[in-house]
Formats: structure tokens, C-alpha cells, sequence
């Protein structure tokens, strides 16, 4: 079993309370929860206890509040978009209309989802056989997309670029092959000239199936405009109703569009009306019939992918993250085939657009202000406003406690001994510029099937302010300093109870003793997950007098004295000791 | 006592070929001292550097125009060690390492590891010994690993970090990648590398001082 590096977690407030915790209980028995609420110890082992618990390193702190805010409570607000292999930031009117991908030429490899360099097909002129006069001329197309790493390049899909930017507009207009992908307009023309020479035939409504296949954007365009055609007619069919300036995505169009499907209502009290309406009024709604009014046939005959699979080898097949990547960059992605499945060959990939990324900014949850904001700028990794707990709360750093020659060796397992007592120094660091008075409180068993004896041999310190480096290190010969090194029990060797060990500029060292419980499973009852963990819970109080913030501001200088506040904070935290090994492990 | 002694003797002769090397910088690792020294056929176009180590008691033939990085290690202690013309095998590469897999024991007239023409071995990259065989213009990526016995086609490129098994056959214009994924190069781009490998071969050889003299 590897042994574990000791740790403190930090229960963030926000789980706590009791408006959040029981929302569904009565108030008299809120009452006496809350009493019983006072009570009760952390458990850190608490299934709850899960999301609550952070290093300090995760949590920010509010300044209006003073309280712990962890990642789960807090408001996120996104303040930029940008694609982070470009970065370019994106307007958020452009993420509306244009989705959340780069839309410049940003890609990621289909095969391997490395980034794809945009280069040129042509080769280089060579320096040794070209004259100096016509060297100016840069690389010229066409161009490629191609894969650093797994060397897959577009040409396997058969796509070629006519410009170096602008790729992925590019591609929205390309097919796998190489063929232009028609827009609508387009399409429209090319109808046109071909019932003017006289091919009707091929492009009749009644024949549907001869005509090409629509790629999905397409076809939705054609459904949309058929439809919103189709109900400006039956509108104006039916006078009274003039619906036909609300346009198809409003909701009472949606609703009187349904009422054409809602023939044959279940409920018999409406049979008669809704057949009538219904009726009267099927005549006039038709659906779509033909491929310019988004009819699109299922193509169930499948041998030409049937062969196609028979003519190619395994590495030609895709695998399911490959097909993953392709379905989420669908949306942005048009151009790709409809297809029932997804993509099954590689040939059928298509270059995947890099997904944007965000820069989010931070809120208390309850009084809402602004506790993390990064600079907008995408290039710039600062923060405007960051209050990170660990520059208000003191960090504890738990260690084993070695008296030469007192304590004995430490096991080569690095697990705890049952039942042996076993000494370990947390050192408080204080990272305020005012001294800061701690109270701690622990059970005196841990809670869980296996409680060890926790003793805290001094509950109750004061650390000295987070001063100046310099100004301590020309003071240290003072005589306040030196007493207060020589309070300490270091000096003595053993651990004295109400003694702090050690004493530094800004931190304090204390002892706390354990007996590890004996870890005994009885018969086959397994022992759960990391049930032999010594985590001790430990309610940290901390006391503090800081100036008074707010409106004093003014009245400040004519006083002529500073306002001191008390200051107060407490929360629980977990401190991992180490993992309690077996006797039988232990010899 | 007597024990110390000859340790003592003996060390002198194990080192005199590495004296040489320690003029600028000393290496805590003992340079050439770690083998004997292979009878090596070096074509007379050959850039090899100084601080290049090649240990071993059987052959190693270098074609014509081929660029040996300085601190690149060939191994020719179980077999021969063939390597083509216009070659690039780049720093701390292992040629004809024995190691990974335990040692192993080759036959008499066995092949260490054979490379062929415009073949690159690039930085940190391991070419494991056993009948190992890398096929003309193929690229073996940064610290990526050829196991013992594998046999790789023309062109294959072998993508930085990436492993090729031991004892697998790859076949030409194959791209090794990522967790052994395998894929077909279908950019037809053999000659122009070769060209650029060439172009190169041509700039290094003005930057990497040749010291031939040193290994035969």
C-alpha cells in the first residue's frame, strides 16, 4: 500500500448552511437540527463531506463577507471567448451566429486531434539553383492542411486551398473530394438553367430521388423556407388570422402548426372540432415533396459503403474518439455528409475546428461582489482582482515530529503504527499583516469505524504578523523576539502540553499526539476506501484586529485614531495524518 | 591490498583512449572506457564526432556521407552494426542497445541492427540490437523506442515518444504514433525529403568537426 503524504482540506461554509442543507424539513425540527448542528463534529468521511473539502490552494475568500468561497459556490461570468490556438478573441454576437469554434484556420487533426499547420504544396525553390532576382516571391498555393505528428494532410480527403487564411471558411465550401459545396442560391440557379434547357424530367417533384444529396445545413434552409412559405399561404387562406408577419419561430405559429398535426386527439370531447379544423384547413398545408423543399430520401442502399468497406483495411476505418471528435464538431462542420451513423472510413474526415475557450470571473455568492477577474486581454495571464484564501487564512502544513535520539525511527513503509502513539508538528503560517490569535478544537476520537486519539498539546496560540522580511531580520536582536523564541518547548526536547514547539516570524509550530486505532475487520467484511486513512477533523477559529473598512474612510483623519475591528473567522478542516498500517504488516 | 593494486593497474589502459576527450568538460559518465573498441569501415565522406562512442567487438560499417552527432552511442557487442549512405543519427541516440528487455544473447553472425540509406535517427531515440532492420528514408522520432528484432519498412516515420514492439513487422510509407497506432503516409513526399535530407547532411557537415581517425 503506497503511503500518504500528509494533507489539509478545508470545508468551504457554503455546504453548511442551513438554509441550503434542509430546505425540505420542518422549522421546529430546524431548530432543534441547528442546536444539534452546533454540536456535532465534522466527519470527513461523510459522503457530503466530498464536496466540501478543498485544499487552500482552491479556495478564494470575500472580503465583504469574510468567508471561504470554494469553486462550487461561487457565480462564475464568462469574460472573454478566445481560441487558444490562435488567440483571437472571440465577440460573443459572433459565438451566436457562428458557434463556439475557431473560424479563422485553426484546426485539430482528425486522426491524431494534433494541431494542423496550414503549408504550402509547392515545394521550396531550391537557394542552390535559383538567381537572386526572383527569390521574393513567397511560398504560393495551393495549400494544405497537414498533421506535424501523424503526418495526415487534406489531400487524403482531397481538399486543396486556394488561399493560406481564412481556411475554415474555405472548407465550408468544400466536400471530402474536392467538389464546391452549392449554397442555396446557387442551387437555385443551376434548377433554373436546367428547366430552361429542357431536363425536367431529372427535376421533377415526382421523382425526388434523382435528385443530388443535401448536405444537413442545406436541407434545413430548404425545410425552413418551405415551411414558412407554407403558412404565409394557409394564413392568408384563412382571413382573421394574420399570422403571416410572425415568421416561423414564433411561438403561436409553432402552435397552430401543431394543431395541423393534432388530427386525431385522443381526447374525445375535442375529436369533432380538431377533425373539422383540421380538415378544413389540411388542404391548404402540404408537405415538403422535393429536394429544394428539404425532402430528403433515407439512402438505405448501403452497398456502396458495403464496398467500400470491402476494399478497405482496418487502419482505414475510424475509431469511436475519431468519430466522437467529428459528431462535436458537427454543428460548426457542415459541409460533412448526412449520415445515419457517422463517419466510418477515414476518408470521410473532416479537419476538426479548435474549440474556444473562456476566461471566467468570479462572484460571492451572496453579496455578489467580484472575487476573481482575470485581465481580458487573451495574451495577458494576470488577474485584476484575485482574493485567494491562502493570502487571509492561515495555510497548516502537518509533519512528523523527529527528537533525535527521542523518537524512535520511522518505519521504511511509512505507515502508522496501531496503537503506538505517534507525534506530528502542524505549523500554522500566518499571511496577515496583523498578529492572529488561533483556537483549535478537535474530537478527541476520530469519528469513523476506527477512531484514533487525537490530543491536541496546545489548542489555544497567537501568531505573529506576516511583517516585512527586512524589518525583522534588524530587529531580531530585541528582546521581545527572544522571549518569544524561548517559548517554546523545542528547547526542552519533549513535547509539553499548553507549550507551542516553535515560534518564527509569522508562524507557529504545535504538537499533536495520535494513537492509531487498530484496523480489525471482522470475518469478510471488507474494509471500505481509504478507511484506514487517519484524518483528523479540526475546527480552526481564528481571531484577528484589522481597520475597519467602509465608509470611515472620511471620517478617518479628523479622529486622528483608526478604527480596529475584531475580526473573526472559523471553519472546519481535515487533516490527513497517514495510513494506519496492520499489526501483521508490522511484525 | 594486492586486489587494489591491480584495479589500479589495470585502469590506465582502460582509459587511454578517453583521455583524449576531457579536454573542455568533464563527464561524470566514463566515456569510452565502458567497451572495447569495434573494428569499424568507414567510408571516407563519413562525418563522425569526436565525442561520439562506439563500443562493441564486432564490426560497424558507415556508408558514405552519413553524420554522426556527438554523444551517439553505437553498441555492436552482440552483433554487427551496418549503417547506410547519408544517414543522420542525431545526440544521445542508442544504436545496437542491448538492455531494455535483459540482455541478449545473439548468434555468432548475427546483424545488430542494419540501417538503411537517408535514415534518421533523431535525439534520445533507442534502436534496440537483434536483427533490427529500419528501411531506406525512414525517420525514427525523438526519444521513440525500436524494440529488439523489429523490421521497418522505406519511409516509415516513427512519431516522437512513440514505441514500436519488439519483433514487429511494419510495412513501408507507415506512420507509428501515439499509443502503437499505425497509419498509412499517403503524402508521397519521399523524394523531397530525401532532397532536404541531403541539403542537410551538407550543413552539418560544416558545423560537426570529423574525427574518423579517432575510432579506426
Amino acid at each position: 500500500m503506497a503511503p500518504l503524504s500528509p494533507y489539509t482540506y478545508i470545508q468551504c461554509p457554503c455546504s453548511d448552511a442551513p438554509s441550503q442543507a434542509r430546505p425540505s424539513e420542518t422549522p421546529t425540527r430546524d431548530i432543534a437540527a441547528d442546536q444539534d448542528d452546533d454540536d456535532r463534529t465534522f466527519d470527513p468521511r461523510a459522503p457530503r463531506s466530498n464536496y466540501s473539502l478543498y485544499p487552500l490552494e482552491y479556495l478564494l475568500y470575500c472580503e465583504d463577507c469574510h468567508q471561504i468561497r470554494c469553486p462550487r459556490c461561487v457565480a462564475e461570468e464568462i469574460v472573454t471567448y478566445y481560441c487558444p490556438s490562435c488567440l483571437f478573441e472571440v465577440p460573443s454576437s459572433n459565438l451566436k451566429s457562428e458557434g463556439n469554434r475557431c473560424t479563422r484556420s485553426c484546426f485539430q487533426c482528425p486522426v491524431c486531434i494534433g494541431p494542423l499547420q496550414v503549408t504550402s504544396l509547392e515545394t521550396p525553390p531550391d537557394p542552390n539553383l535559383l538567381a537572386a532576382d526572383n527569390t521574393s516571391s513567397g511560398p504560393s498555393g495551393p495549400y494544405i492542411l497537414a498533421c506535424a505528428y501523424c503526418h495526415w494532410s487534406s489531400i487524403e480527403i482531397g481538399i486543396k486551398f486556394d488561399k493560406p487564411n481564412g481556411i475554415y471558411s474555405q472548407l465550408q465550401k468544400l466536400r471530402n473530394g474536392g467538389q464546391t459545396r452549392l449554397t442555396a442560391k446557387e442551387r437555385k440557379d443551376r434548377r433554373k438553367e436546367a428547366m430552361s434547357t429542357g431536363s425536367f424530367a431529372s427535376t421533377h417533384p415526382s421523382n425526388p430521388g434523382s435528385d443530388d444529396v443535401l448536405d444537413v445545413e442545406s436541407q434545413f434552409e430548404n425545410l425552413r423556407t418551405f415551411y414558412s412559405h407554407q403558412l404565409s399561404e394557409s394564413t392568408s387562406a384563412a382571413p382573421g388570422l394574420s399570422m403571416s408577419d410572425l415568421g416561423i419561430s414564433s411561438p403561436s405559429s409553432l402552435a397552430r402548426l401543431m394543431n395541423y398535426y393534432n388530427v386525431g386527439s385522443l381526447d374525445p370531447s375535442k375529436k369533432g372540432l380538431g377533425n373539422s379544423r383540421g380538415r378544413a384547413r389540411l388542404g391548404t398545408f402540404r408537405e415538403a415533396l422535393d429536394t429544394e423543399e428539404g425532402l430528403q430520401l433515407a439512402q438505405l442502399d448501403e452497398s456502396a459503403s458495403i464496398s467500400a468497406f470491402k476494399a478497405s483495411t482496418l487502419s482505414d476505418l475510424t475509431t469511436t474518439s475519431q468519430r466522437l471528435s467529428q459528431a462535436e464538431s458537427h454543428l460548426s462542420n457542415l459541409v460533412s455528409p448526412a449520415l445515419h451513423g457517422s463517419s466510418r472510413l477515414t476518408s470521410t474526415l473532416r479537419p476538426i475546428p479548435v474549440l474556444l475557450r473562456t476566461k471566467r470571473s468570479k462572484r460571492c455568492p451572496v453579496c455578489r461582489h467580484i472575487i476573481s477577474k482575470p485581465e481580458p486581454k487573451v495574451a495577458s495571464t494576470r488577474f485584476r482582482i484575485r482574493l485567494v484564501a491562502g493570502s487571509y487564512i492561515p495555510a497548516v502544513s502537518i509533519r512528523p515530529l523527529r527528537v533525535p535520539g527521542v523518537t524512535p525511527p520511522p518505519p521504511p513503509d511509512g505507515l502508522l503504527r496501531p496503537l503506538v502513539p505517534a507525534q506530528y508538528l502542524l505549523t500554522f503560517t500566518n499571511p496577515l499583516f496583523e498578529p492572529v490569535k488561533v483556537t483549535l478544537a478537535t474530537p478527541s476520537t476520530t469519528p469513523g469505524r476506527f477512531a484514533s486519539k487525537v490530543t491536541v498539546l496546545c489548542p489555544q496560540f497567537e501568531i505573529d504578523a506576516n511583517t516585512d522580511v527586512w524589518d525583522e531580520a534588524l530587529k531580531s536582536g530585541s528582546s521581545e523576539t527572544s522571549r518569544r523564541r524561548d517559548e517554546g518547548s523545542k528547547a526542552g526536547g519533549v513535547a509539553e502540553v499548553g507549550k507551542i514547539w516553535e515560534r518564527g516570524r509569522n508562524w507557529v509550530s504545535i504538537v499533536v499526539e495520535v494513537v492509531p486505532a487498530l484496523i480489525k475487520t471482522e470475518g469478510g467484511e471488507e474494509l471500505k476506501e481509504d478507511e484506514d486513512v487517519l484524518e483528523i477533523p479540526m475546527f480552526i477559529r481564528i481571531e484577528w484586529e484589522a481597520d475597519a473598512t467602509g465608509a470611515e474612510v472620511g471620517a478617518a483623519p479628523g479622529t486622528g485614531k483608526e478604527v480596529r475591528e475584531k475580526r473573526e473567522l472559523a471553519y472546519w478542516s481535515a487533516l490527513g495524518i497517514g495510513r494506519i498500517g496492520s499489526l501483521g504488516q508490522l511484525g | 591490498m594486492f586486489a587494489g593494486e591491480q584495479a589500479e593497474l589495470g585502469k590506465p589502459s582502460d582509459t587511454m583512449s578517453s583521455s583524449a576527450t576531457t579536454a573542455k568538460r568533464t563527464s561524470t559518465v566514463p566515456p569510452a572506457s565502458a567497451g572495447p573498441k569495434p573494428p569499424v569501415s568507414f567510408s571516407s565522406s563519413v562525418t563522425i564526432a569526436e565525442l561520439a562512442v562506439l563500443t562493441g567487438t564486432y564490426p560497424v560499417a558507415i556508408g558514405s556521407e552519413t553524420v554522426i552527432h556527438p554523444r551517439a552511442r553505437l553498441e555492436s557487442l552482440g552483433g554487427s552494426i551496418t549503417i547506410g549512405r547519408r544517414c543522420i543519427i542525431h545526440e544521445r541516440t542508442k544504436i545496437g542497445y542491448m538492455g531494455t528487455e535483459g540482455k541478449v544473447v545473439l548468434d555468432e553472425d548475427d546483424r545488430a541492427v542494419v540501417l538503411g540509406d537517408y535514415v534518421t535517427v533523431e535525439v534520445g531515440a533507442v534502436v534496440e540490437a537483434s536483427g533490427t532492420i529500419i528501411g531506406e528514408g525512414t525517420v525514427v522520432g525523438v526519444g521513440s523506442r525500436v524494440g529488439r528484432g523489429a523490421v521497418i519498412g522505406k519511409y516509415c516515420t516513427i512519431a516522437p515518444q512513440s514505441e514500436v514492439p519488439a519483433g514487429v513487422t511494419i510495412p513501408d510509407h507507415t506512420v507509428v504514433y501515439g499509443e502503437n497506432k499505425q497509419r498509412t503516409d499517403r503524402r508521397g513526399v519521399a523524394a523531397s525529403m530525401m532532397k532536404a535530407q541531403a541539403q542537410q547532411i551538407t550543413n552539418l557537415r560544416t558545423k560537426i568537426p570529423s574525427n574518423p581517425a579517432k575510432f579506426q
